[in-house]
């Protein structure tokens, strides 16, 4: 195990240095550059231009830039925003927990309906319900983002009124930052019905963003079941008189879990990044929707902080199910 | 040692017969098969893969999923009807008064659960034992079984363990509920060649000591002549012969047991080259007209092509074969 703790965590430095090199690099890529955006139509003068990009520091050779950028992060310095002067890590954490709060919720959801679908599935192979858990996650699997949170919208905001069209809570509520979790902090606050406002406008958005790793679970966990119900040991659990549910939810979910869990937390990497679509459809400030913004402004430093603070995240949580997964399996734990 | 005909044998299988309904229709696995095995007897079921041999044992511990389906004129356990009974006094009686172990022992043991985690969970379900009483019985049994430093293998993972100590965790966990009936689903057939011989003693030896029955499936002649009181041969999913096993090793009457018996490199000493049955067993989708052994057969006859030969007393045993080899013993 320890060996195996080592290789991993040793991936992460260099999967962190080529993030840096990454996102600085793309960002340049974009025609345009944050000085002619900060102008506006108006336009500005050639010497204009040049004194801005020279106070910005954007003047410099591109390796010049890389390098200063590099030290910065050295010592904690995530950079300025070009266009709101605050500085990135401060506007980065003030947003986080609105897209954390997202995903959980959402991932949350998926495990709840997916695993026990996924399980369903295998367990009554080739049943109409196995069919029909399976339709309905390819289903899931290939909807359109946007379109479905549209839809969505539509039916139950809309039409039926059953929730609020966008953002995290009611207007008519203030809830004193503390945790930037507005559940927790709703909770922590003296508002009545804080809490439910908050919880009412997490639904719709959680349950979009939701279906993509619904589908995806519910497949991984029916595959997995299925290849671990023909194992031999689930014939010796049968053959020792335990019940279905024993085999099935023990001895064969235990193994089963093994490749599950490492896709539920791949999961949640790809919501923390990719709660963009999202984010922009119900107008719910987080992260997805701070980058967005960023894209248009040009706004160098705030992107490749902020792109490279949630990439940073992914790695953390993908080691994080690294781990996980080797203490899972009894036979990576006793590697030496 | 008593013949299986004894006034009320422990398990008694008339006409036991196992099908698969596929998209190729309904295919029988097992058909046929009757066989008796009493209180403490060895009796060994031999045969080529692809004979029936697993299946029919797995049926008998109701092992049999959900595609296949189980029929026989008769199928009783120590008085009690299995056919009729439902399934949660079935599966009481399965791992507790009949228990079985399998051929490949690694991956017999779930990978994820420690060896005393396993053997625990049955003796909690079948002997109620809990707590400091638990652990005890379960250092004992290992014990019993041969394992060395059994207090500390209890925390050990299968993949921890070589083959033989696997197959040996798993008689533990089958000897857990008090078998009075142990089958033995080739239990050597994946281990070394030194390893084998300890398991079948080790198998013998619990046998003895306990009074138990024992079913032993093996395609290895030799280990039937050694261990076994009464052997019962298998072809193509039917009962082809069975009798007293010296009977049968002295006098074969089934043309089939004769050739295997032939096949035996130490019955083949002198000759030049070691006798073979020519062919393979029929696959489950092609079985022939007739007598199933017929197209492998050295003595078929017209009527062996074309009728289906009935399982008949014959001596001390039965055998399935209109023209069988010598005179009834």
């Amino acid at each position: 195990m320890l060996r195996y703790l080592i290789t991993r965590v040793g991936l992460v430095v260099p999967s962190f240095f080529g993030l840096t090199l990454l996102t600085f690099a793309m960002i340049r890529l974009i025609p345009g550059d944050p000085v002619e955006v900060l102008a506006g139509e108006r336009g500005m003068s050639p010497e204009r231009h040049a004194e801005m990009m020279a106070r910005l520091g954007l003047d410099q050779p591109v390796l010049t830039q890389y390098a200063t950028y590099l030290g910065n992060l050295l010592s904690g310095d995530f950079g300025i925003s070009i266009v709101t002067r605050t500085s990135v890590l401060e506007e980065f954490l003030t947003l986080f927990p609105a897209t954390i709060e997202l995903s959980v919720a959402a991932i949350t959801i998926a495990v709840a309906i997916g695993l026990p679908a996924g399980i369903l599935a295998a367990v009554r192979r080739r049943s109409v319900l196995d069919h029909g858990v399976m339709a309905v996650s390819l289903t899931g699997y290939s909807m359109p983002i946007f379109w479905w949170g549209l839809i969505l919208i539509l039916v139950f905001s809309v039409e039926l009124g059953l929730t609020p069209v966008s953002g995290r809570i009611s207007a008519f509520f203030w809830v004193e930052p503390v945790t930037g979790f507005l559940l927790i902090d709703s909770l922590l606050s003296d508002e009545a019905g804080a809490f439910g406002s908050a919880l009412h406008h997490l639904v719709l958005p959680s349950i979009v963003l939701s279906t993509l790793p619904l589908a995806v679970i519910a497949r991984m966990t029916r595959s997995a079941m299925l290849e671990v119900l023909g194992e031999d040991y689930i014939r010796t659990a049968r053959a020792k008189g335990l019940g279905a549910g024993r085999v099935i939810g023990l001895h064969a979910l235990r193994n089963a879990l093994i490749p599950v869990v490492t896709v539920i937390g791949l999961q949640m990497g790809v919501l923390l990044a990719g709660a963009i679509l999202t984010e922009t459809i119900f107008a719910w400030p987080g992260i997805g929707k701070w980058l967005v913004e960023s894209i248009h402004r040009r706004d160098y430093p705030a992107l490749q902080g902020g792109i490279l603070l949630v990439a940073s995240t992914v790695i953390m949580i993908n080691l994080m199910v690294d781990l996980l997964y080797g203490l899972l399996n009894p036979r990576i734990r006793h590697q030496r | 040692m008593t013949t299986g005909t004894a006034a009320a044998p422990l398990l008694e299988i008339a006409d036991l017969a196992v099908g698969f309904t596929t998209r190729a229709g309904h295919l029988r696995a097992v058909d046929g098969v009757s066989l008796t095995v009493a209180d403490g007897e060895i009796v060994g079921i031999v045969g080529e893969s692809g004979s029936g041999k697993s299946v029919a044992s797995l049926a008998v511990m109701g092992l049999i999923d959900t595609a296949g389906t189980v029929t026989a004129t008769r199928l009783r356990f120590a008085g009690q009807d299995l056919l009729t009974l439902g399934a949660r006094a079935r599966r009481r009686l399965a791992g507790a008064e009949i228990a079985m172990i399998f051929q490949e022992p690694m991956t017999s043991l779930n990978p994820c659960f420690t060896v005393g985690f396993q053997l625990k969970e049955s003796l909690r379900v079948h002997q109620r034992l809990r707590g400091r009483a638990l652990t005890a019985a379960a250092v004992a049994l290992l014990d019993q079984v041969g394992i060395p430093d059994p207090a500390a293998r209890l925390e050990a993972f299968p993949h921890q363990m070589s083959g033989g100590m696997c197959q040996r965790v798993m008689i533990a966990i089958a000897l857990a509920g008090n078998p009075r009936l142990l089958i033995a689903d080739e239990p050597t057939t994946a281990l070394d060649v030194t390893i084998q011989k300890q398991i079948l003693d080790l198998l013998v030896a619990l046998q003895r000591a306990r009074g138990m029955a024992l079913i032993l499936i093996t395609h290895d002649m030799g280990v039937v002549a050694e261990t076994c009181d009464r052997v019962v041969v298998m072809y193509a999913g039917q009962v082809v012969e069975q009798r007293p096993a010296r009977a049968l090793f002295a006098r074969p009457r089934h043309p089939y047991t004769a050739a295997l018996l032939d096949a035996l490199p130490e019955r083949a000493l002198g000759r030049r080259r070691l006798p073979t049955i020519p062919g393979v067993v029929p696959g489950i989708g092609d079985r022939p007209d007739g007598c199933l052994f017929h197209p492998r057969c050295a003595r078929a006859q017209d009527v062996c092509r074309t009728d289906r030969p009935a399982l008949a007393p014959d001596g001390a045993g039965w055998v399935r074969c209109p023209l069988p080899l010598g005179d009834p013993a």
